[in-house]
């Protein structure tokens, strides 16, 4: 099945996840236990089972997977809504980010079904059943839903995503050229909602070193703006066998990118300019 | 970040959130590990090779000998294998290669040339082995 847009669901899946054991390679706080169960209502008409990861820094308790049963009569269309529900009625405690509800912030990025997607642009109608929500795979979690983004904020601010430039600050704007301002389309629209970082597998195994695509989409956004003076000095920043070269073209990055961006085309274009600045 | 807060406390006790335990197959993740898993696989099999020339120069009764494990159904199998590896991996070195040069990155065509990659290897590794058993015998 041809993929035309990282928003297409995949109707056909041979496999829900790989076959591996659960807890292959987690550490033992990590270890994932089996969770409550909160029964819907006696005479709730449509329900809808959500499976999700629950994780309490204040107990002693790992990570487990509690069950919810949402009434489909009582909640909004998207899976925020039915986790603003089971908050609203079943368990106060559920703790997640949110904040625009439109794919605006990107505060509510979260693991749904297997890929990671904002909980606010995705249909409760087009997920699974039952539902299984976890939160961005590969992050330190703070609670429940909420990872904590530390380390890869950090490594945005590595590539120093601001203007810098030698030239003296002119008097009005720095004019582009409408063809120049064009190719910063399909970069600057990212709401850094590190679901392309979080489902890249080279992140996953070397992201100590390894920048990922959310911030190497970031560098290139800065290495194509005509403004930019800094060119040379990003392109050394980034030449490294691990910041940028262990980007191995897997591509989940693009495949589940929530505004339908292209981060592994990004970095293909950075591996082209550096060969191009040797020559 | 002079917030970071490695080593403290409160970070080391945290739990990791699943990643390959949980992340769905897809063609992109699927392609780039069997490309991995065929390459290892092609460079166990360059020995078999090796082995194989050098039974052909040590004469014909080592040769014969090697010739029969080649030809029982386990060593008809690993061949049938390092076929369709040798295919699939040449097909998404070629797919790389076009990748490298800054082609094919919309993602309808990452799409269709994993796909692509897929039918073609098959489509070769079945082509070898009947063009083998009608040829050679």
């Amino acid at each position: 099945m041809i993929i035309r847009s990282s928003n297409q669901m995949s109707r056909l899946t041979l496999l829900k996840r790989f076959p591996l054991p659960r807890n292959f390679g987690v550490n033992s706080k990590s270890r994932i236990e089996r969770g409550q169960t909160w029964s819907a209502r006696a005479g709730t008409k449509r329900i809808k089972t959500f499976e999700i990861y629950r994780y309490d820094p204040g107990s002693n308790r790992n990570p487990r997977i509690d069950n919810f049963e949402v009434d489909l009569d009582d909640c909004g269309p998207m899976v925020l809504d039915a986790l603003i529900w089971i908050k609203n009625t079943i368990d106060s405690t559920l703790t997640f980010r949110r904040s625009c509800r439109e794919g605006v912030c990107g505060s509510c990025a979260m693991n749904i079904d297997g890929t990671n997607w904002l909980a606010c642009t995705r249909f409760i109608s087009d997920t699974e059943a039952p539902a299984s929500i976890y939160p961005l795979a590969n992050l330190p979690v703070v609670k429940d839903l909420v990872s904590d983004l530390t380390h890869v904020v950090a490594q945005y601010a590595m590539i120093e995503p601001w203007l810098q430039s030698k030239t003296p600050e002119p008097d009005k704007e720095r004019l582009q050229s409408s063809e120049e301002r064009h190719r910063l389309d399909g970069y600057y629209e990212c709401i850094l909602c590190f679901c392309c970082t979080s489902g890249c597998p080279s992140h996953w195994w070397t992201g100590d070193r390894f920048l990922g695509p959310a911030a190497l989409l970031q560098a290139w956004r800065w290495l194509t703006d005509s403004r930019d003076e800094a060119t040379g000095e990003r392109l050394d920043n980034l030449e490294d066998p691990f910041r940028l070269y262990r980007c191995h073209t897997i591509l989940n990055c693009t495949r589940t990118c929530p505004k339908s961006l292209n981060p592994g085309k990004a970095i293909a274009e950075i591996k082209k300019r550096m060969i191009e600045r040797r020559n | 970040m002079e917030t970071k807060m490695t080593g403290s406390p409160v970070e080391r006790s945290r739990p990791q959130s699943p990643n390959i335990q949980i992340y769905r197959p897809q063609l992109t993740s699927v392609l780039s590990i069997a490309n991995r898993i065929s390459g290892v696989f092609l460079s166990i099999a360059a020995f078999g090779l090796v082995v194989w020339l050098i039974a052909a120069a040590a004469g014909p009764r080592v040769y014969a000998t090697v010739q029969g494990v080649l030809s029982s159904a386990i060593g008809q199998i690993v061949l049938f294998a390092a076929t369709f590896a040798f295919f699939l991996h040449l097909c998404g070195g070629i797919r790389h290669l076009v990748w490298d040069g800054g082609y094919g990155f919309e993602l309808r065509t990452i799409y269709a040339s994993g796909w692509a990659v897929v039918t073609v290897s098959v489509a070769l590794t079945l082509a070898a082995w009947i063009i083998a058993l009608f040829t050679g015998g």
